[in-house]
């Protein structure tokens, strides 16, 4: 592990305690924002908002970080006047407020790639200044009172800062990088331990009636008890609440909407499920894309929903709920949905497949042909980001779906593994090569009888629950260059969203709990493949990537 | 100080033969130099063949040597990579260096190893037939290629070092791993 020099780990300290305070400064001054522009001038919040404000100027005062420092302190200045003048709240002071708090958050999340603009942060306090300055009409002008710049006072005020939950509950900060490497631990261990029941068995065979045998039974079947609790508990040692994502769309969804000129309410719900860091760390990124779409795209401006019978104001509904050994995260708009026509005719263009009815047809969205720049302004709009959002959904091994109703809006809903790491599957093999098919994309498996799978146009296709669908070869679609080789004896069934398809090989091997390795880059990018692991007997089996080979062109 | 004359363009197929072709040009140079020059700086080399030819790579960039395990082949992988195998825990992808330099893919046998590698703080293993030993070379000794005639199958050979009898094709590891696939004309 590479120990980063001393500055860097203060900084990444500085970082951790100080984004989560400014995130929530800045969802306060936009709940403050829509209370005041609805005509409700409370400001109760506010004294405990500066009191934050301060602590995020000490810190950054420590940390010789001017333009954070200078920020803080003019949004201490306005909140000082909001608290003693009831005509200084109103929105144009709330949008101050969430532009200061907004830069904040910036400055403090790059602060350890790059020294925060000392321009930007002059402009916005040369901004407080003016608007300062003005007295509000009717203002009782109470002047700012003037800050304690102690430094006593500034330790004193962050060990109160600190979350009670701290002390009492005898919290300590580890180094993520620490959790990643006790998992890797863990992996090879598990790997060791899935070699056991083979020897057992080969023992068993061999020496079957000593009593030593069932003994070694019952020691197996507890390790791997014990090794399941491990896991859950190394687990749960890496979880956060997505609200930590949620975060940071308060304020992007609002900008977005103002410089889009329409009214939009972001909503979030289930912020408390709890996801692996790992995969929070990725989903920002899909989940921006989605929303921007959403605000750009798919809501429509007040004066046309007021025209529809809408509210003028939309609303966006961002939620998560644990499934068994899923989370699910939806993306709600009431919005105009999608234009299925304009869809079905991009698709054509494309030469994409269109039959399926109007569901098969919005799924067709994520494909990224239809994200081309012509396209964002002619498929009602959804365009540049979703295939490449869905790409990283897949890349997770979670899957994304799309529903819409026109004029009634439309729902992304993500699926997403609990954990990166560790990965429930199916160990098939073809072709005397084994390999894991993750649990989440099996539907089932199906034992081929004569006359299960049929040859149309040189292609695979069975009936399965009532429907035709391609079964395609397993040596062919991985390239296993076998000449000849038997019939093969099952096919897997597939699936990733609405996508199904057959896939043949020779022997069901078992299930196993894989631990997920990740390929060099050397070995370019397969579509079919998505990782590798390391099976009990050492052997390494690459890991399917169900949602490639359901979208590989059909192979005989 | 003689300027050996430029050395012919060599077809993919004879690399070998544009090896002996420019240590033997350089070799008269060379001879004349050593009379004259003091100790020079070492080159430390861990030599290996691949048929009967013996090439070099430099000793800092080996991690270690290890006995070929199970290689699993990995679909779609680019033409040059054998697969991957398992190194304590750890995924590590196996170059063929063989058809890299256009010869015909490995047969692995009892004295093939896999020579671990890190370049460019990525770490690959280089299936080779044996590894002979660790070597030690004056610089003075190795004769790079010029410019000029690297091209096809000789781009991944960075010189020639010659050593008693022996011609020790020393090998540019990263055009090799890095550089895009070329076509690499193999021996029909």
């Amino acid at each position: 592990m590479d120990s980063g020099n001393a500055f860097g780990d203060l900084t990444q300290d500085y970082i951790a305690e100080c984004l989560p305070l400014a995130e929530a400064v800045t969802d306060a001054f936009l709940q403050l924002e829509r209370r005041w522009r609805e005509g409700d001038a409370e400001a109760d919040s506010v004294v405990e908002l500066k009191r934050t404000l301060h602590t995020l100027k000490g810190n950054s005062a420590m940390m010789g970080l001017r333009p954070m420092q200078i920020v803080a302190h003019a949004l201490e200045d306005v909140c000082a006047r909001v608290v003693a003048d009831v005509a200084a709240r109103k929105p144009e002071i709330a949008a101050l407020l969430i532009e200061g708090a907004g830069l904040l958050v910036d400055q403090i999340r790059g602060a350890a790639e790059s020294p925060a603009d000392p321009v930007r942060a002059e402009g916005f306090v040369a901004r407080v200044a003016a608007a300062l300055a003005v007295p509000t009409p009717g203002s009782r002008d109470v002047p700012p009172a003037p800050e304690p710049a102690d430094r006593a006072g500034l330790r004193l005020e962050r060990r109160r800062s600190e979350r009670p939950a701290d002390a009492a509950g005898g919290m300590i900060r580890v180094d993520f990088r620490r959790l990643d490497a006790l998992l890797e631990i863990f992996g090879e261990a598990m790997i060791e331990q899935s070699a056991l029941p083979e020897v057992y068995r080969r023992l068993a065979a061999r020496c079957g009636s000593c009593p030593e045998i069932g003994e070694l039974d019952r020691v197996v079947v507890a390790l791997r008890a014990t090794m399941k609790r491990l896991e859950s508990a190394l687990m749960d040692t890496r979880l956060l609440p997505i609200a930590t994502v949620f975060a940071r769309f308060n304020r992007l969804v609002r900008d977005l909407a103002q410089a889009e000129r329409k009214q939009i309410r972001l909503v979030t719900e289930g912020g408390e499920t709890l996801l692996d860091k790992a995969i929070l760390d990725r989903i920002g990124e899909p989940l921006l894309h989605l929303l921007t779409n959403a605000v750009i795209h798919g809501v429509e401006s007040a004066e046309e929903r007021l025209r529809q019978g809408k509210p003028p104001e939309a609303t966006l509904m961002l939620s998560a709920a644990a499934l068994s050994d899923r989370v699910m995260v939806t993306v709600v708009d009431d919005g105009r949905g999608l234009d299925t026509e304009r869809i079905l005719a991009q698709a054509r263009a494309l030469d994409l497949d269109v039959g399926g009815g109007a569901d098969a047809a919005h799924g067709l969205i994520f494909q990224p042909g239809l994200s081309t720049a012509e396209s964002v302004s002619h498929v009602a709009g959804r365009g540049i980001g979703l295939a490449a959002a869905a790409a990283a959904i897949h890349a997770l091994g979670g899957s994304i779906e799309v529903r819409s109703r026109p004029s009634r809006g439309v729902v992304f809903t993500l699926t997403l593994p609990l954990t990166l790491a560790i990965l429930r599957s199916l160990i098939v093999e073809v072709d005397q090569e084994r390999y894991a098919v993750p649990l989440s994309h099996v539907a089932e498996t199906v034992r081929v009888e004569p006359n299960t799978v049929h040859a149309i146009d040189g292609r695979g296709v069975a009936m399965w629950r009532g429907s035709a669908i391609n079964v395609a070869d397993g040596g062919a679609l991985l390239g296993t260059g076998a000449t000849h080789s038997a019939p093969r004896n099952y096919f897997v069934v597939l699936f990733s969203g609405p996508r199904r398809r057959g896939l043949l090989v020779d022997r069901l091997v078992g299930h196993q709990d894989v631990v997920v390795k990740s390929l060099d880059p050397s070995l370019g990018r397969p579509d079919v493949v998505s990782g590798a692991t390391i099976l009990g007997d050492g052997r390494v089996a690459c890991i399917l990537d169900a949602t490639g080979i359901v979208a590989q062109r059909e192979v005989a | 100080m003689t300027t050996p004359a430029r050395a012919a363009r060599p077809s993919g197929a004879n690399l070998f033969d544009f090896a002996d072709q420019i240590a033997a040009q350089a070799q008269a140079a060379q001879s004349l130099a050593q009379a004259t020059e003091p100790a020079v700086a070492q080159l430390q080399l861990i030599a290996f063949r691949l048929d009967a030819e013996e090439f070099g790579l430099p000793l800092a960039t080996v991690r270690e040597v290890i006995r070929v395990g199970d290689i699993t082949r990995v679909p779609q992988a680019p033409e040059h990579i054998r697969g991957v195998t398992n190194l304590r825990g750890r995924i590590l992808s196996v170059v063929e260096i063989r058809t890299r330099l256009g010869l015909n893919a490995a047969v692995p046998g009892p004295r093939s190893r896999i020579i671990v590698v890190e370049v460019q703080h990525r770490v690959v293993g280089l299936l080779v037939d044996s590894v002979s030993q660790v070597l030690k070379i004056g610089v003075d000794r190795v004769i790079p290629a010029p410019d000029e005639v690297r091209s096809e199958a000789s781009d991944h050979i960075s010189g020639v070092a010659h050593l008693d009898q022996r011609l020790i094709i020393l090998l540019d590891l990263e055009r090799m791993l890095f550089a895009p696939n070329r076509a690499v004309p193999s021996p029909s």
